[in-house]
């Protein structure tokens, strides 16, 4: 049993150190250049391109609510036109214009 | 190159510095990682990061301690980062498999032969190994350092921020554990 333990504990006498894999400085280059292009790609909020979509996006907006907000006084226009006829249609069907049981 | 030359030469980024100085230390970065984590992928990928850490906070080293032992820190505190990741994602293997439909586990062990074991030894080296995997943190690491990197007391006392006595201390309770599993195995 002591010869086992001992066998065990010394097998790594005289043990030769382990050499890196071939190639290992180049491929570390490549992970180093990979790891690099991802970071630039952080910047895409600069790219031309993006913003030139964002501006015609912010351009659109602008644009179509300014539309909207041209077409809104018409609308009004019709409520208010057709505002007083319902209200005395409303009232007339609800017998709100007898005044008050005090006239 | 002196160690001086290629420090002023990393730090001003230059490409023929860095590859002497992954020239000089591959093989060791490369044999401490194989040691503590015990697979040759594993190995060459933190091997990989250590060099990219190099080269990032060159400009942090402070010259306290020499390169090598600067290098061989970093070597060390990523291997045993690496290794407490993956036996936290083993744990959370092991929840998910309780819940999971299949129970086929995430990393089946592997054998690990080391390949500067010499032939008439490497039944025995693989069960050391394999019990090595066993010991603490620290314990493994002083015995790795010592027993398969051949380094002295005083540079593992550096590297593991502890006095020469410690690493004595360390690698004296490493082998009674070893000798200890090595009793507890089936005959």
């Amino acid at each position: 049993m002591d010869n086992r333990e001992e066998n065990i504990l010394n097998s790594l006498t005289g043990l030769q150190k382990a050499g890196a894999p071939d190639f290992f400085y180049t491929r570390l280059l490549g992970r180093m250049q990979n790891e690099n292009a991802p970071q630039q790609k952080q910047y895409f909020l600069l790219k031309p391109l993006f913003v030139g979509a964002v501006l015609f996006l912010v351009l659109m907006i602008n644009v179509f609510s300014i539309v909207q907000f041209n077409k809104t006084p018409e609308q009004n226009a019709t409520v208010h036109s057709a505002g007083p006829a319902s209200l005395q249609s409303f009232a007339d069907a609800y017998n709100l214009n007898t005044g008050s049981v005090y006239e | 190159m002196t160690e001086q030359e290629l420090l002023y030469g990393l730090r001003n980024g230059e490409e023929l510095a860095f590859k002497e100085l992954v020239n000089q230390f591959q093989n060791k970065v490369f044999n401490v990682s194989l040691g503590l984590l015990q697979q040759h992928a594993d190995a060459e990928d933190i091997a990989q990061e250590v060099f990219i850490q190099v080269y990032r906070s060159i400009k942090n080293f402070k010259e306290e301690a020499r390169l090598s032992t600067w290098i061989y820190k970093i070597t060390v505190t990523k291997c045993l980062d690496h290794l407490r990741s993956k036996k936290r994602k083993k744990r959370f293997g092991f929840i998910s498999s309780l819940f999971g439909s299949d129970n086929t586990p995430l990393y089946e062990p592997e054998e690990f032969n080391h390949p500067g074991v010499q032939l008439d030894k490497k039944e025995d080296a693989k069960i050391l190994f394999k019990l090595v995997e066993e010991l603490p943190e620290n314990q493994r690491t002083a015995f790795i350092l010592n027993k398969v990197e051949e380094l002295g007391y005083r540079e593992i006392a550096a590297i593991l921020n502890v006095s020469e006595p410690a690493v004595d201390a360390l690698l004296q309770r490493a082998k009674q554990n070893l000798r200890k599993k090595i009793n507890e195995l089936p005959p």
